[in-house]
Formats: structure tokens, sequence, C-alpha cells
């Protein structure tokens, strides 16, 4: 089976800014990836090359097709949330359904009504008048109308609320996501993805920091609460990060004896936020966009 | 194969009109409903003029003792000229449309939703285009078709209170089928021949950061400005080709939307018995005479020129 998606030394720069630096992706089918970011890392910029909106240097194949040179073509097996302002907001609801209908091969209009009668959404509304939540109800409904190969989601969630959040992530869980498909988010709200994600990527500065699967994330990374008086023999095995916590102090290792470990205090496996925190440098920086 | 691209063409074109039902809808129901108030208000005031309607039947039947060719040659002047205010305001419509084709939903990110649908820029370029080229002209047709209907039932009305035969008398000289037919085949050459404005407003409208209307203004009047002072500067004297000046005969003189048969009248009007003749306003000839000027292929050339840009410009377009 080969890669969903596949990318040698995929480089974009905007005039002197480098927003993709000769990054290595691959992406086999049947994963949940979440691409893990600060503002202005190169998120979007990724999503924008494999989804053929921006040009780029170096290799890159999405389902084998080459994006920048047969966008429509891929866009047949590929499906896209950006953000939750997108649908035309000219457009009544029946329009867009019908449109969606009449020009992709892969949509069913049946699967579709059949997502939108659980909303609240009429047929004959306008996109301007519903409120966030329910756009991206109908950008989702849509979408999972479709019977894709790779569905990208950047920031699909943004400016929701909890509801609608976790009704988000769980339909496209349990009744989107199976072994034939891949899913592809970028999103600054980690709490709500890591139990959904098998993949991770953390990016900043155009270059990926981090990239492997969660088995392999929690193997390799441990999360240990220590109480004071073992504080400084903790920091004698040279944890990646530190910090307190009504005064005890959650020390971050990678790799490291899980049995020497286990002596110092309490054993969790990280939370990807904290994760970030520790990878990313920069601390104040990196805590805000990962809360 | 063939099939499935009109399908899809089609859908396009519809969302077009879909985006934009204040352009090509209410537009010519708007002007055929301010016509109606224009004919609604014209026979009020005749009816108390002439009180007791004598003047009026008697014109009516004075009408229909005229020459037949003459009442043929009166109605389709007429039936022409209900036409024109119907063009001249979808060019307008036009202009703006095309300019605002492929830069609005760039502006409002909706391009987002659009490209992840599999459908090439070409296909949608094309669509835009289409939708000014045939679907805008069709349209206003039906506007047009409308007030030509409400015009020639009324008429009827006055006949038959004259004790007239409406059809012989009325509908027969307007014929109206032909005079549609005429029209919309004139109205599909006149996009043609204006397509390399109509694809100078989408190039600009396929890159411009904002205002394209603006830019796609204000681009040929600097060059046209610039070639005007060149020319003085240079040799003190106005420019043999000017941009400007070549834009607007471009526009002035297509064959909308009356298709006079201006060649033929014009050798008749030296002689001293010319009177015009009913077939010189529905000439098939000068629409289609038209399609044979180089001049005609030229524009055609610089048009698809600047649609390969258009396609190019949006092939790179995204959000920002």
């Amino acid at each position: 089976m080969s890669a969903i998606v596949h990318a040698r030394g995929l480089t974009r720069k905007y005039g002197s800014t480098v927003a993709l630096d000769r990054v290595d992706l691959e992406i086999p089918a049947g994963r949940i990836v979440g691409l893990i970011g600060p503002n202005g890392a190169g998120k979007t910029t990724a999503l924008k090359a494999m989804l053929g909106l921006t040009s780029f240097q170096g290799t890159l194949e999405v389902l084998g097709l080459n994006p920048s040179k047969n966008r429509d073509q891929l866009m047949q097996d590929v499906c896209f949330i950006a953000d939750v302002a997108v649908l035309p907001r000219w457009a009544r609801v029946w329009q867009i359904i019908e449109l969606t209908e009449k020009l992709h091969p892969r949509f069913s209009r049946e699967t579709c009504l059949h997502y939108l009668a659980r909303t609240k959404i009429h047929q004959n509304a306008k996109v301007r008048t519903l409120s966030k939540g329910m756009v991206v109800q109908f950008h989702l409904a849509l979408v999972m109308a479709i019977d894709a190969k790779l569905l990208v989601l950047d920031e699909p969630t943004l400016g929701l609320d909890i509801l609608f959040r976790k009704q988000f992530y769980t339909s496209l869980l349990n009744e989107y996501f199976d072994e034939q498909r891949t899913i592809l988010i970028t999103t600054h709200q980690v709490e709500e993805v890591e139990h959904i994600l098998t993949d991770l990527i953390f990016i900043q500065d155009g270059r990926f920091v981090l990239d492997s699967s969660m088995d392999e994330v929690h193997e390799r990374y441990t999360e240990v609460m220590v109480g004071p008086d073992r504080v400084e023999q903790a920091r004698s095995l040279s944890p990646i990060h530190e910090r307190a916590l009504f005064g005890r102090h959650i020390f971050l290792f990678d790799g490291g004896d899980p049995a020497r470990l286990a002596e110092l205090g309490e054993i969790h496996k990280p939370g990807i936020a904290d994760l970030f925190v520790a990878l990313m440098g920069e601390p104040e920086q990196a805590r805000e966009q990962a809360a | 194969m063939i099939a499935d691209f009109f399908k899809r063409m089609l859908i396009l074109v519809r969302r077009e009109v879909w985006e934009s039902p204040f352009a090509f809808k209410w537009t010519p129901l708007m002007i055929f409903g301010f016509l109606a108030l224009m004919i609604g208000l014209a026979l009020i005031l005749g009816a108390r003029v002439d009180n007791q309607m004598s003047f009026t039947l008697d014109g009516i039947r004075m009408w229909a003792e005229t020459d037949p060719e003459q009442k043929r040659l009166m109605m389709t002047g007429g039936m022409f000229s209900i036409g024109i205010l119907f063009h001249q305001i979808m060019f307008l419509v036009v202009i703006f449309y095309l300019a605002g084709s492929l830069y609005d939903d760039r502006k409002d990110r909706s391009i987002l939703f659009w490209k992840s649908l599999p459908v090439s820029d070409q296909l949608t370029v094309a669509s835009k285009l289409l939708t000014a080229m045939i679907a805008a002209p069709l349209l206003f047709l039906a506007g047009i078709a409308l007030t030509h209907l409400l015009i020639l039932v009324v008429a009827s009305f006055y006949a038959l209170a004259a004790g007239i035969n409406p059809f012989t008398e009325v509908w027969l000289p307007a014929n109206p089928p032909l005079i549609w037919f005429v029209m919309l085949l004139g109205s599909l050459v006149q996009s043609l021949w204006l397509l390399p404005i109509y694809a100078w407003l989408m190039f600009c409208s396929s890159w411009a950061p904002r205002l394209p209307i603006l830019i796609a203004f204000i681009v040929p009047a600097l060059v046209g400005l610039f070639q005007h002072f060149w020319s003085l500067l240079t040799s003190m004297s106005l420019p043999g080709m000017n941009l400007f000046v070549i834009i607007f005969e471009r526009i002035g003189k297509g064959v909308m939307p009356s298709s006079i048969d201006w060649q033929e009248v014009m050798k008749q009007g030296n002689t001293v018995t010319y009177s015009p003749m009913a077939d010189q306003l529905v000439s098939l000839k000068s629409i289609l005479q038209v399609l044979i000027t180089a001049e005609m292929w030229i524009g055609v050339a610089i048009g698809l020129l600047l649609l390969a840009g258009a396609v190019w410009f949006r092939r790179r377009a995204t959000d920002n």
C-alpha cells in the first residue's frame, strides 16, 4: 500500500521567509494525524501545498498525484474543511448540496441529508444566516457524505463552543473514520484531538520537531510527578522540561529507564500540550499556543 | 463525456446566477416593470386627452390601412427599440459582474470551498465567461420578450375595440419569434465581439489585490493618456492608434441591438425614392458579416490570451 501523502524536501518560501524548510513526510492510509505548531509555523502552508493551493519546491505526492498540477483530479478523493468561514455566504443550503451533488462524483445526497436532519439547519436557509457552529455542522455533513480517501481539517472547530467541538469529533470518529480513510488535522485545541490521533507531528519554523506515532510518543516520553524531596535527584537525570504545580514538580523525560523514573514519583503519559511546551522552546509563547 | 461536461457547465452557470440574482434576474424584471409602468402611464394619459377614445380608435383604423411593408417596418423598429434599454443596462451589469467574478470569492475566502470541489480552474473561468456571454443575454432577452408580449397584448385589446383583427394587424407585422431569434443571435455575436473587453475584466479580476473594476478602467486609461502625450511631445500630433479610442470603437461598433444593415441603408439612402425596408432591420446578413471581419478574430485572439492569463492567476489564487 503506497502512502497517502509522500513528501521529500518539501519547501515553500514567501520572499525571504521560509514557511516550509525541506520537510519529509510519509502518511500511510488509515491514520489520524495531528499537525501541531504555533501560528506561522508552516501548518497551513503544508496543508495548502497538499491541496494544490500553493506552489512548492521539492517532491510532493498526494494519492500519487502532484497537487499543484492535478488539483481538480485530486479533489475527487480529498476533502477539505478550512476554518469555519469558507462556505459561500450568499448561497442557500440546498444550492450548495445541489452543486456538490452535480460536481462531485463521490457525493451522496442521501447521506448528507441524513446528517443534516440531526441539526437545526433548514435547506432553504442562507449560509450567512447560520451560526458559526451550524456552518461547521453543515460543512461536516457535506464532507461526510463524500466517499473520500483523505480528509484535511485546518482548525475546523475554531471559535466553536465546547458542545459543537465534542460533537464534531465524535461524529468524525464514529461515523466517518475507518481503515480506508486518512484524516489530517491542524488545531490549537490539542486536548480535544489527542485521544483520537494515531500520529503526531510538531512543526516549528517550517521544520518538523517531532513526527511519530502516538504509541511511540507514549513509549518515549514519560512524565513524573515528583515531591519536593526528590527534585534534585530528578534534575540529575536530565529531564527535558520541568514545571511546578501546587508545590510538586512535574518532570518530562525523553527516554529514560522506567524503573528508575518510577522511584521518583507518580508516572503519567504526558499530554500533547505539555509535550508541546517542552519541545517547542520559548515556554511562554508555547504555553499560550497550547492552551 | 460531452453530456457530463454540459451537466457540469450548466450547474456552474446556475451557481453564477444564484450568486448574482440582482444582476441577472431582478435587473431585467425591474426594467420590464419600469417599461410596463411607462406604458400604463401613457395609456392613462392618452385616455384623459382623448376622452371618447375616438382619435385613438381612428388612429388604429388608419394603421390597419397603411401599406403592409410599412407596418412591418414600424413594428420591427418598435420591437427592436424596446431592446435597447435592456441591452445597454445588460452591458453595464456584465462589466460589474465580470470584474468581480474571480475576485469576490478570494475576498470572502469561499475560494477555499470552491477549490475543494473537483472542478478545474479552466472550467471555473469558462463558466463565468459563458454566464456573461450566453446566460446574461438569454435572461435579458426574457425581459425583452415579456415587455414585447405585454405591449402586443395591450395593442390587441385596442385593435379589438377599434374592430380590427389583432392577429393580422398587430401580431403578424410584429412577428415576435423572428425578432427574438435575431436579437439572440445578435447578442451572441456581440458577446464574441466584446470578448477582449470581457476577458480583460476577468484578467484584472483574477489577480487584483482590491478594486478590480477600478484597475480594469485605470490601466487602459493611463495607457491611452500616455500615448496621447507621447505623440504630442514627439511629433506634435495626436496618436494614430490610441488604446482608449480602440476600446470605445469596439464598444460602439458591434452589431447590437437592432442589427440594422447600415451598408444597405446607406447605399439606398442616396437615391431619392429611398424608403427603408423591414428586412434591413432584421438582417441576419449584417450580424453574420461581423463574423468574417479580421477585427472580430483579432479581438477573439486577444481575448483568449487574456483568459489564459486569468486561468494562470486563478490556479495560484488562494484566500490571501
